[in-house]
């Protein structure tokens, strides 16, 4: 079937069945959980690796009383890279390509950590509007610049992590159309969009991973920050 | 799982239908009811051809259409869905084709390296514990070699017990004669000193009995009679005199 640019986009159904929850649980799939065995296979060596490998890469700089979050954290990044990484596949839904997804992570995670911060020491917490070493005089504009950057940060959270996976999928689409369309008239022009798209897919791959690292070291930041 | 179904079919109040829940899912457990001990894992996955097609479809083909059989098959199919336009080509065909020469590639370049990689990580474990053990094996071996040493040492008691036993005996034996020689020592002592005093004692009656002898024979001697002995003495002497001049004189 002909497919429109904004197709991947839409939310998944097959016989107005929504396929939402598979896309959403497909992480939780791919990640077994911890077997009983004293040594295990490539897979779950690997994952066991890498997940040990970036929570304690996160969770150097925060002090112990943070730790709590870091079955969060580490889920959190892991559910974002498995998203991201997936949605490179043709014809696949990245569910992280939506705001509504995005923003609601971001939105739920950055308000606990401030509200965490604002109860278990809100002096310190609020402290944080007014960075060290300003010069007095600007004290007032500063503080109303530093509460709107706070408040700024779920948004700017969700969004940049819709905006990076929606354009680089659509400038996949993009390209790949305009591959397509010149591969009969102009082959030549068509295989330097080729090579432009096997650019872009390998951007893309390495955004995916990217992405969710900064998300989950941002949060961790704020993390940081308040607790 | 069978525990799992039993705390559910506790919440039936019905107990038939309970219990013939519990015997109904019992014939679809194939696997021998056994937790331990864990049976061993297949050391490699099963094996696939190009890297996603299992090689048990290419064994079944075989004995009817060969070693093209299962190629044939899956060109027919791609051949079936483009001509019918089950499948369309759009440009995700395009993009699925390029990330697929990227993932590809990216296997075939980095599989090998990425899975040494992990396997050093298993065998790192398993190294770390193989080390634990064999220096727990060189450890009860030295001691064993340890003790064998203090029984070998043991048996050498016997020799050195007998020779501080003879010591002691000869010491005892030396004490012994020493003591002996003192005592015959101080015994000739005391038996010379009675020699020495019974000696004495017969002197002094021979010089007494001499003096009393003598005093009595040089009282006894009388004037007249010591006139007579100087008399014949003289005599005597004359008449030596004369027997000597004689000689002389022959």
């Amino acid at each position: 079937m002909t497919l429109s640019l904004f197709d991947q986009f839409l939310s998944p159904v097959v016989c107005w069945i929504p396929l939402m929850a598979i896309a959403i649980t497909l992480p939780w799939i791919l990640f077994p959980s911890p077997t009983t065995r004293w040594l295990n296979n490539r897979s779950l060596t690997s994952q066991n690796w890498f997940l040990s490998q970036a929570t304690s890469q996160i969770f150097l700089p925060i002090n112990p009383p943070g730790h709590k979050w870091a079955l969060l954290l580490s889920s959190l990044l892991i559910f974002l890279a498995t998203m991201n990484t997936a949605g490179l596949l043709p014809y696949t839904f990245t569910p992280t390509s939506q705001l509504s997804i995005n923003m609601g992570l971001a939105g739920a995670l950055w308000m606990g950590v401030v509200i965490l911060g604002m109860r278990t020491q809100p002096t310190h917490s609020l402290g944080h509007l007014l960075p060290e070493g300003a010069p007095a005089l600007l004290t007032p504009i500063l503080v109303i610049i530093e509460t709107i950057s706070l408040f700024i940060r779920p948004i700017a959270l969700g969004v940049r992590l819709t905006a990076n996976l929606t354009a680089g999928h659509l400038l996949i689409q993009l390209t790949s159309t305009a591959t397509l369309a010149m591969l009969t008239i102009m082959p030549v022009t068509a295989i330097f969009t080729g090579i432009l798209l096997f650019l872009l897919a390998l951007l893309e791959a390495a955004v995916a991973l990217i992405q969710a690292y900064v998300f989950v070291l941002l949060l961790s930041l704020y993390l940081q920050e308040n607790v | 799982m069978l525990s799992r179904l039993q705390a559910i079919s506790v919440k039936v109040t019905d107990p038939f239908v309970s219990l013939s829940l519990v015997q109904a899912s019992r014939s679809l457990q194939t696997s021998s009811q056994r937790l331990a001990p864990v049976p061993p894992l297949p050391d490699h996955g099963g094996k696939v051809r190009h890297g996603l097609i299992p090689e048990e479809l290419f064994e079944f083909l075989y004995p009817k259409t060969g070693v093209t059989g299962p190629y044939m098959l899956g060109t027919g199919l791609i051949v079936y869905l483009l001509s019918k336009e089950l499948y369309v080509i759009n440009h995700e065909t395009i993009y699925a084709i390029c990330i697929g020469t990227i993932i590809v590639y990216g296997v075939k370049k980095y599989g090998a390296t990425v899975a040494a990689f992990i396997d050093s990580i298993n065998e790192e474990k398993v190294a770390k514990a193989q080390a634990a053990k064999d220096s727990h094996i060189s450890f009860l071996t030295e001691a064993i070699e340890n003790e064998k040493k203090e029984q070998w040492r043991v048996e050498g008691r016997g020799m050195l017990f007998d020779a501080k036993r003879n010591n002691v005996a000869m010491l005892l034996e030396t004490n012994y004669r020493e003591r002996q020689h003192m005592v015959t020592n101080e015994v000739k002592r005391r038996l010379d000193y009675q020699i020495a005093l019974q000696h004495l004692n017969r002197r002094l009656q021979q010089e007494h009995m001499i003096n009393w002898v003598e005093k009595n024979v040089i009282s006894s001697i009388t004037p007249q009679q010591e006139k007579e002995s100087i008399a014949k003495c003289i005599a005597d002497l004359k008449v030596l005199a004369k027997t000597t001049q004689a000689k002389a004189a022959a």
